[in-house]
């Protein structure tokens, strides 16, 4: 399975060329799935079909869906409320009701349902499917989508980190003082006996999972820009945060070439290629044809991709 | 009569057993109360204004922290009773 | 006469616990066994534990025992063995040891929580932060005063500084051995023990001489190093080590005392203001709650015991026993002090050459032992010949005397380094009201190694150039001003909570509030001025460290009386 995404500033065209790039590759007889992340939706809007939360077939090989953020957020935090009422009824630590509600609005929900939902997508459809063509939310989110696993691992190692000192002291405790130990109290001090490190290791696991994937080979991250200034300026931004994090990108679409100066598209491009010298870049003409056509574009876009894979 | 006097030895030396035991350890007892709250404070931070992890990694272990939890309330309502503890455990005089 | 003395100590602290402390116990605290102590009600398998009696009681023991207890006599008998045993035996048991008593059972009815609290609570908050401004101080004169006899001990016998550096060694390894190889505990104990008994061998063969000043800045070092290491790797094995040394210590004494069977030289009473403190005729009222602290009465204790004691208190007829009785047997390692240097101080000291006779004792003693065996070097050399004369004598006199003196060294040491830690938690505790107007000043304050060096830098200075006989009961007032404030919140709980007979309370809580006021006027007017015209810096640091203490003393006294009558919500 190979994952591709494709980022920009908002209104470049990323979902149309996204929504193309699964046309196209269903076209060669791959197996596609596309979903979208970006809560505006465009992608059954392109496809002309209702899309959910769920994948829907729109022809053999070739299915969509619409990651709904607001309520992937919404089930989190009441699964989470639901847990802690079973587990701390009993306790009177935290008002529950009223405290987990306003978790809704807290930081990182967004990310953090969207980082679910495409571990659940990376997880799920691995086998299902060749090609999974993702269309992204605004440049912010999408880079604090995948800087959290990163994020998320840094924590957990210190977490980690904390709880193995936790443990060592336990057990020398244990060694001096264990026959003593007050009723009732036991004490977890070794690895194997602590449901608190394990949980952190399988968390650990499965963020450095998705962490390698996107950072292997068998993913690609891809730009879609137009030749204007606001979008060069966004674009850098994209690729610098994609750099620091490690992630792999080589090709960037110059969309709606069409009735801008070639002086311009050039100009915006040579700047790209000043900091990215390794960016390949593909211009898409913009003309009546391709708005009607939607996903149905004429242009290859997708030679380089199938290729750079 | 004999046995009385053996049996109140015996728990004598036990006793002594215990305390020896409990002056060597008894400072790593009280740094290991104060990590696991420590341990709770980063985990819950986000809860309580300070810088932490996502809240998600919270809300996943929490469920398996009851005893550090319990801690962290006892520590939070003594937080500011700390000298005279300190005083005993530091064996000053 | 030793052995009369001991067997009559023990007789009249037992007695006294049975009479006097049982009525403390029914008509004062009214302690119920019916009532739950914190460790019950509250258990949470932390914090509130409860432990049996016994334990308990050897746990606070060890708490509060230390090198205190040796000094102060030490000192005090420059008025004759009789006043300072009078002090020792009586003013432990209607004062100190009421002290400790009060201090225990008002935390337990208080949820454990710390007569700091208790103070702030019954009286007014500004009380409870007296407590961190106390401790500050207390700990700045601990260092100076231990300093100081530490400085002495390492020049006048210099088989006890090297026996004590392999005793860290040991400590060292016996910390690897149980912390991080996790050796079984018996088996590293006896190790420990081995090792401990290896140092102390060594230290006699191979003394290690140095000027006190090079001693005096190995002491800042060791403090700022050994405060800031964890706990684990020295200063819980070394603690540990230590108990041991406690417990040899007071047995061997303990016995030699009893089988000695020697009369003593020292004079039984010289006169009422001899030599003590600064050259200057030192009353022995108000004077002697300064020189004999712990001991007698220190107002530490009540914090150590409201702090973890009262938590693991498992009923409450257990009080007794353990914050009464530990003080009592603190009071009898005291007596054991004052009969090993009433019986053979004398001869020690002429033997020196001192020309000091039980005629001339009042206005010589101070000078002489200061001159001959300074301080605890009195001390151990008077047990070593104790435990001579009797047949413990197969031990190697000069092997008894490095024992004791590694006694009081190792406790002396722990208190410097350990001091320093609590320093910087109360240091910054003080520093708090600077923080929303002035949080450069702060941050730079209570920077980890700013807020340590500071005590460390203070204390070790003003041991370095003072007179031991002037910072010995500057360490005093401080200790007995925190005591008088935990007596005098004590009877206030007795007073306030318990609507008991309060007098038993309130009148010695009152008796010694003035006691410590006057020692502190006598002290500040009489020895200090002498002390700033040897030493000036010294002579003023520990003046303005009075001065402020007194007027926190007034301070307390006036919202004390203003307080206590309020009826309690």
């Amino acid at each position: 399975m190979k994952t591709v995404f494709f980022t920009g500033k908002g209104g470049v065209g990323k979902s149309t060329l996204s929504a193309a790039a699964a046309w196209q590759i269903a076209q060669k007889g791959y197996r596609v799935l596309a979903v979208s992340f970006d809560p505006a939706h465009n992608l059954g809007d392109i496809f002309e079909t209702k899309l959910t939360h769920r994948k829907k077939r729109f022809k053999d090989g070739l299915y969509l869906q619409e990651v709904d953020l607001e309520k992937a957020a919404s089930e989190y935090v009441k699964a989470s409320m639901n847990l802690m009422k079973e587990v701390y009824g009993y306790l009177q630590s935290f008002n529950m009701d009223s405290y987990f509600s306003i978790l809704k609005y807290s930081p990182g929900i967004d990310e953090y349902a969207a980082l679910t939902a495409l571990e659940k997508i990376l997880a799920k459809e691995g086998t299902n499917f060749d090609y999974i063509i993702f269309d992204t939310p605004p440049t912010g989110l999408t880079l604090h989508i995948f800087a959290l696993p990163g994020v998320t691992l840094a924590w957990l190692d210190r977490l980690i980190k904390l709880r193995k000192e936790i443990l060592a002291k336990r057990f020398t405790i244990h060694n001096i003082q264990g026959k003593y130990a007050p009723e009732g109290v036991l004490l977890s001090y070794k690895e194997t006996d602590d449901n608190v490190i394990k949980k952190l290791y399988e968390l650990r696991a499965r963020y450095s999972r998705v962490q390698e994937f996107l950072q292997g080979k068998d993913n690609q991250v891809v730009l879609v820009f137009n030749p204007d200034v606001l979008s060069l300026k966004e674009s850098q931004r994209l690729l610098f945060g994609l750099e620091d994090l490690k992630l792999p990108f080589s090709i960037g679409f110059n969309n709606k070439v069409t009735g801008m100066s070639a002086e311009t598209v050039k100009n915006i491009e040579n700047e790209l290629r000043k900091k990215f010298p390794s960016l390949k870049i593909q211009r898409i003409l913009y003309s009546d044809n391709n708005l009607t056509a939607g996903y149905k574009l004429e242009e290859d876009i997708i030679s380089p991709l199938l290729k750079g894979v | 009569m004999l046995t009385k006097l053996w049996t109140y030895l015996k728990d004598f030396i036990s006793g002594m057993d215990y305390v020896h035991r409990e002056k060597a350890a008894g400072i790593t007892q009280w740094e290991e109360k104060e990590l696991e709250n420590i341990f709770i404070l980063l985990l819950t931070g986000s809860f309580s204004g300070i810088p932490a992890p996502p809240a998600f990694v919270a809300a996943e272990l929490l469920p398996l922290l009851s005893r550090e939890i319990k801690i962290f309330n006892q520590r939070a309502e003594n937080s500011f009773d700390t000298l005279a503890e300190m005083t005993g455990l530091l064996d000053i005089d | 006469m030793t052995t009369i003395i001991v067997v009559l100590g023990i007789v009249v602290y037992f007695v006294l616990y049975k009479t006097y402390g049982k009525k403390l116990e029914t008509e004062v605290v009214k302690a119920d066994n019916s009532i739950e102590t914190p460790a019950a009600r509250m258990y949470d398998g932390v914090d509130y534990v409860p432990a049996k009696a016994p334990v308990l009681f050897g746990h606070h023991f060890a708490s509060i025992a230390g090198a205190a207890p040796i000094i102060g006599p030490v000192l005090a008998m420059a008025w004759g063995w009789v006043p300072a045993l009078l002090w020792v035996w009586f003013g432990n048991i209607f004062i100190g040891a009421v002290h400790d008593y009060l201090a225990l059972m008002a935390s337990v009815r208080y949820d454990g929580k710390s007569i700091q609290f208790v103070a702030s609570d019954l009286i007014t908050k500004r009380t409870g932060v007296l407590f961190y401004w106390l401790v500050f101080f207390l700990l700045i004169l601990v260092i100076a005063a231990f300093g100081a006899v530490l400085g002495g001990m390492f020049v006048g016998t210099p088989e006890i500084p090297s026996a004590y550096i392999m005793k860290i060694i040991a400590a060292l390894i016996l910390g690897v051995l149980m912390y991080r190889v996790k050796m079984n505990f018996t088996l590293a104990t006896v190790i420990g023990i081995i090792l401990l008994a290896l140092a102390i061998w060594l230290g006699s063969i191979l003394p290690i001489t140095a000027s006190k000043n090079t001693w005096y800045v190995i002491m800042f070092f060791y403090i700022i190093i050994a405060s800031a290491i964890p706990v684990n790797v020295l200063l819980q094995p070394r603690d540990y080590l230590n108990s041991w040394l406690l417990y040899f210590g007071l047995i061997i004494g303990a016995i030699a005392a009893l089988f000695s069977f020697h009369g003593f030289t020292a004079p039984a009473f010289t006169s009422f203001a001899p030599i003590v403190s600064g050259g200057k005729a030192t009353p022995y009222w108000p004077a002697i709650v300064l020189i004999i602290a712990c001991g007698s009465l220190s107002g530490f204790h009540s914090l150590v015991g409201s702090g973890t004691t009262s938590k693991q208190l498992e009923k409450e007829s257990d009080g007794l026993a353990i914050g009464y009785g530990a003080m009592l047997t603190e009071g009898f390692l005291s007596t054991l002090v004052v009969i090993s240097v009433a019986g053979f101080g004398l001869n020690l000291m002429v033997d020196k050459g001192m020309d000091i006779t039980t005629a001339n004792w009042a206005t010589t003693y101070t000078g002489a032992m200061m001159k001959s065996y300074p301080k605890a070097a009195m001390f151990t050399a008077s047990y070593a010949q104790m435990v001579a004369s009797t047949w413990l004598n197969f031990i190697p006199t000069k092997i008894v005397q490095i024992i004791a003196g590694m006694w009081v060294a190792s406790f002396a040491m722990t208190t410097l380094d350990t001091t320093n830690r609590l320093g910087r938690y109360t240091f910054s505790e003080i520093m708090l009201p600077l923080k929303s107007n002035h949080e450069g000043a702060y941050n730079f304050l209570t920077n980890r190694w700013i807020a340590s060096i500071i005590p460390a830098l203070i204390g070790i200075y003003l041991a370095w150039s003072g007179n031991f006989t002037i910072l010995w009961p500057s360490f005093g007032t401080a200790n007995q001003l925190i005591a008088s404030i935990a007596l005098l919140t004590g009877s206030a709980w007795v007073a306030k909570r318990q609507k008991s007979t309060s007098k038993f309370a309130l009148i010695p809580a009152y008796l010694l509030w003035i006691t410590v006021t006057a020692a502190i006027l006598w002290f500040s007017i009489v020895v200090l001025p002498g002390s700033i015209k040897a030493n000036p810096v010294t002579g003023i640091t520990v003046l303005v460290i009075e001065v402020i203490m007194l007027i926190m003393n007034f301070v307390f006294i006036i919202d004390f009386i203003k307080h206590k009558d309020e009826a309690v919500a």
